[in-house]
């Protein structure tokens, strides 16, 4: 397609590729996100092609490879147009049929749909619980678009807003839509973005960043990912709009090498962008010149806060540096330079196309619009979730998660990512938004949402986030290079179960050291998984020191495992298993484990079969004495008592 | 002797370029205690390591010489050569204008670099909190199991190279080990020995 150059090239552009396609001609959508790719999406899409034109369908079908549609567990999802007919996890093999019988023969196949608690078949991808009540607004054109073909967003008025703002509005204007919108930061502190951009406006300077932050470190968050592999068009729009505002003609896009499709994606998008003139000089024929360059991060935690993250564009380590003067004033390369995270750069066309007051008519007063969690851990539809902001954990986790998996009890959420918390039960109708976050000692940081069981235990999940932020730690500021070590030290001998009376308050100590002493917001933030763990679970932590117990049985040195001799059934399936050979037994004789050798890898719990359900796990009493070698059992295989 | 040391000592045998006489072979598996095979196959992999990075100036144009781009310049020495031997490091540094150190800095600072040679295949487990509370660690005793090396390590015969990551982003299908660029959702103990096995 030629340069566009003014915003009715833009629409005519549009109109041309609309009356290209037709709505009514089926079209096949394969999601091809990080998660479907996993599972095998490659091999499925290989399928359908070799199927299609092997039917010789190739002119009455279109097959699109789209992003993330969020569904992950579920993966690879197919879906249908324009009946949306959603097939879950398909594997090649189910392709001819698909052909056969929904394309040309316009029947669903049920055993490919998904299935509600009650046995129903549920054949619309918008039906689905885990879609219904979702609001996606600013993920939902993920499914309905090919990221590498920039005629998909267009085609769904994608970069309208671009052309709003470059014709219609001053920058001026622009700015004051964002401010009233109250778009607050999607990447962690909630900082209200139309204030940061207005500073980098008004500091004097004639050259100016806008950076897009998809230095995604927190684990269990993959949001921007999907976004920007499954939609980099929205994001770089977004960027456009607020360089026009802020007067900037120069951006950044710092994105994590771990993300190798959303590089290629976004690398794509970037030259496609430039070949219509939406991005380089005289935009659209407005004049008005932007251009951005993609910089991969190369894996440090730390270089996605903010200042860090500038030093590492200029080639230097990305370490971050005392904040008495923002990078919003002085940032890269001492210039003025806004940043914010992919998901907010994402909102803005929103924001931009509909309007302020339609932005803040959804969510709660201080938190507008809609943020995108990915729901993980021990909950039974896990992926990405975008839902208004206010509503509260028990319909995130419940009604679009399904629940806890396999009939187990909820114990916590942990939000935020490591420098987050977790939530109790008592917590779970609590209105999921900014400021509700952080009043339970929490926060939302970019929107990972980690539900766990009674099977987790909240010591070792704080072990876990303390380890890591040891570990991330630059070892700039003293607070946070050596109070984290030493907290990882407690917490690791409590789990050793060597944890001694006046820990907790030992911890809490040094959290508040930490958290006050600490130069940047990895070491400010870091204590919070400890101490949101001794606020709400200090029954655990007590249980671990006092007890020598772990409720959860994680902490291997504080639980043993035995076999149950009179549910052994000698069917060898442990003893064969066990990877140290600590299991001894033989036909028809009761398997005793050598606890000397036994290393509490789990193997023998987890192979056990479970209608048999001998090997037990014990934590915080003796192991039973085991019966002398050669006894024989008393329940044969097979039988049921 | 460490591992470390061997393959120090293999590399500047091999450095020198060309085969070697059976008897230095076997005089370096005699001192070291480990079989021929390994230390002709170590050689002949460091031999082909050590040729590296001819290309090194080309990634260097691809960023017009920019000092700002050196992390840049490094991912992609590190890609192309799973490494980045120390001659590179000096090389590229002259080339930019930038002291040693900083090279060096970068280098150690960052996970994605390795100052070490790694193995033919690359073995990630996933240590991110999703897959932590579904059972990552006890994933990652199947894994050393299978590969007989641990974290941070590369086997003798450079066929593997295990590290922990925190994160690949696919938290759905917790716990997660990637094996090159495959990803495998907690595979048991036979599943992750064929996958392994069918690694050359």
């Amino acid at each position: 397609m030629a340069r566009l150059k003014s915003a009715a090239d833009l629409e005519k552009a549009r109109q041309k590729i609309l009356s290209k396609r037709d709505p009514t001609k089926p079209c096949v959508t394969i999601c091809s996100g990080t998660g479907c790719h996993a599972l095998g999406s490659d091999k499925v899409y290989e399928a359908l092609v070799s199927e299609i034109s092997k039917n010789g369908l190739r002119r009455r079908v279109d097959l699109r490879r789209t992003g993330c549609h969020g569904f992950c567990e579920r993966g690879p999802i197919i879906v249908i147009f324009p009946d949306e007919i959603c097939y879950l996890g398909v594997k090649p093999e189910d392709v001819p049929e698909i052909i056969s019988a929904t394309l040309s023969g316009n029947r669903p196949i049920d055993r490919l749909l998904y299935e509600d608690g009650d046995g129903k078949k549920i054949a619309h991808e918008g039906e689905i619980p885990f879609y219904k009540y979702q609001r996606r607004m600013v993920f939902g054109s993920n499914r309905l678009i090919d990221p590498k073909n920039i005629d998909d967003y267009i085609a769904l008025g994608g970069y309208s807003a671009l052309g709003k703002v470059l014709f219609e509005m001053s920058p001026e204007e622009v700015l004051d839509t964002v401010k009233r919108a109250n778009l607050r930061g999607r990447g962690g502190g909630g900082f209200p973005a139309g204030d940061k951009w207005e500073t980098t406006r008004n500091t004097p300077g004639d050259i100016k960043y806008v950076i897009v932050n998809a230095d995604e470190g927190d684990p269990g968050a993959f949001m921007d990912r999907s976004l920007l592999e499954g939609n980099p068009h929205s994001v770089l729009e977004g960027l456009i709009i607020g360089a026009y505002a802020i007067g900037s003609h120069e951006g950044f896009v710092y994105v994590r090498q771990e993300y190798p499709l959303a590089v290629s994606n976004l690398s794509l998008a970037l030259s496609q962008a430039r070949k219509y003139g939406l991005l380089g000089k005289n935009i659209l024929g407005s004049g008005f010149d932007f251009d951005v360059t993609i910089h991969r991060g190369a894996g440090a935690f730390i270089s996605g806060e903010s200042s860090a993250l500038m030093t590492a564009i200029e080639g230097m380590v990305g370490e971050p540096r005392p904040k008495y003067i923002r990078t919003a004033v002085s940032g890269v390369w001492e210039r003025p330079s806004n940043l914010n995270n992919v998901e907010t750069w994402a909102n803005v066309p929103l924001i931009i196309n509909r309007g302020a007051d339609w932005f803040t008519s959804i969510g709660t007063d201080g938190s507008k619009g809609t943020k995108i969690f990915s729901l993980v851990g021990k909950v039974k539809n896990t992926g990405l979730v975008e839902v208004p902001m206010g509503m509260t954990l028990r319909e995130i986790i419940y009604t679009i998660g399904g629940g806890i998996r396999q009939g187990r009890k909820f114990k916590a959420v942990q939000t935020g990512g490591p420098s987050g918390g977790c939530l109790p039960e008592s917590l779970i109708d609590l209105p999921v938004d900014f400021d509700e976050l952080t009043k339970a000692d929490s926060m939302m940081g970019s929107g990972g949402m980690i539900v766990m069981d009674e099977d987790t235990c909240m010591v070792d999940v704080a072990r876990y986030f303390l380890h890591f932020l040891a570990d991330e730690s630059c070892g700039k500021c003293v607070p946070c290079r050596t109070g984290l070590e030493q907290m990882v030290n407690i917490l690791d001998r409590i789990c050793e179960g060597e944890g001694e009376t006046g820990d907790i308050e030992l911890l809490e100590e040094i959290s508040e050291v930490v958290r006050e002493a600490s130069l940047c917001a990895l070491g400010q933030t870091a204590p919070n998984p400890v101490l949101s763990t001794t606020k709400y679970f200090r029954d655990e932590y007590e249980a671990h020191i006092e007890g020598k117990r772990c409720p959860a049985g994680v902490c291997k040195a504080l639980i043993s495992y035995y076999i149950d001799p009179d549910k052994c059934t000698a069917c060898g399936i442990c003893l064969r298993d066990c990877p140290v050979e600590a299991i001894s037994g033989g036909k028809n004789l009761v398997h005793i484990i050598d606890q000397d050798k036994c290393t509490k890898c789990s193997t023998c719990f987890e192979v056990c079969p479970t209608r048999f359900s001998a090997v037990v796990k014990i934590s915080g009493e003796p192991v039973p004495v085991a019966p002398p070698l050669g006894t024989k059992v008393a329940r044969k295989k097979g039988k049921q008592e | 002797m460490t591992k470390g040391k061997a393959k120090t000592r293999s590399k500047d045998l091999a450095g020198e370029g060309g085969l070697f006489p059976e008897s230095v072979l076997s005089r370096i598996s005699d001192k070291l205690g480990i079989p021929i095979s390994e230390v002709s196959h170590v050689v002949e992999t460091l031999g082909q390591v050590a040729q590296v990075a001819g290309d090194t100036d080309r990634i260097i144009e691809e960023y017009k010489g920019d000092k700002s781009a050196l992390i840049q310049i490094l991912l992609g020495i590190q890609r192309e050569n799973r490494w980045l031997p120390s001659d590179v490091l000096m090389s590229v540094c002259e080339k930019l204008g930038v002291p040693i150190s900083r090279a060096y800095r970068i280098a150690t600072f960052y996970k994605a670099f390795s100052l070490n040679p790694q193995g033919r295949h690359q073995v990630s487990v996933c240590m991110g909190t999703a897959c932590h509370v579904r059972g990552a660690p006890r994933l990652l005793d199947r894994v050393i199991e299978a590969v007989h090396i641990k974290p941070g390590e590369t086997s003798l015969d450079q066929r593997f190279s295990l590290e922990t990551v925190n994160c690949v982003g696919c938290c759905a299908l917790g716990p997660v080990v990637v094996i090159d660029s495959d990803y495998h959702s907690n595979p048991a103990k036979k599943e992750l020995e064929a996958v392994v096995s069918a690694c050359d």
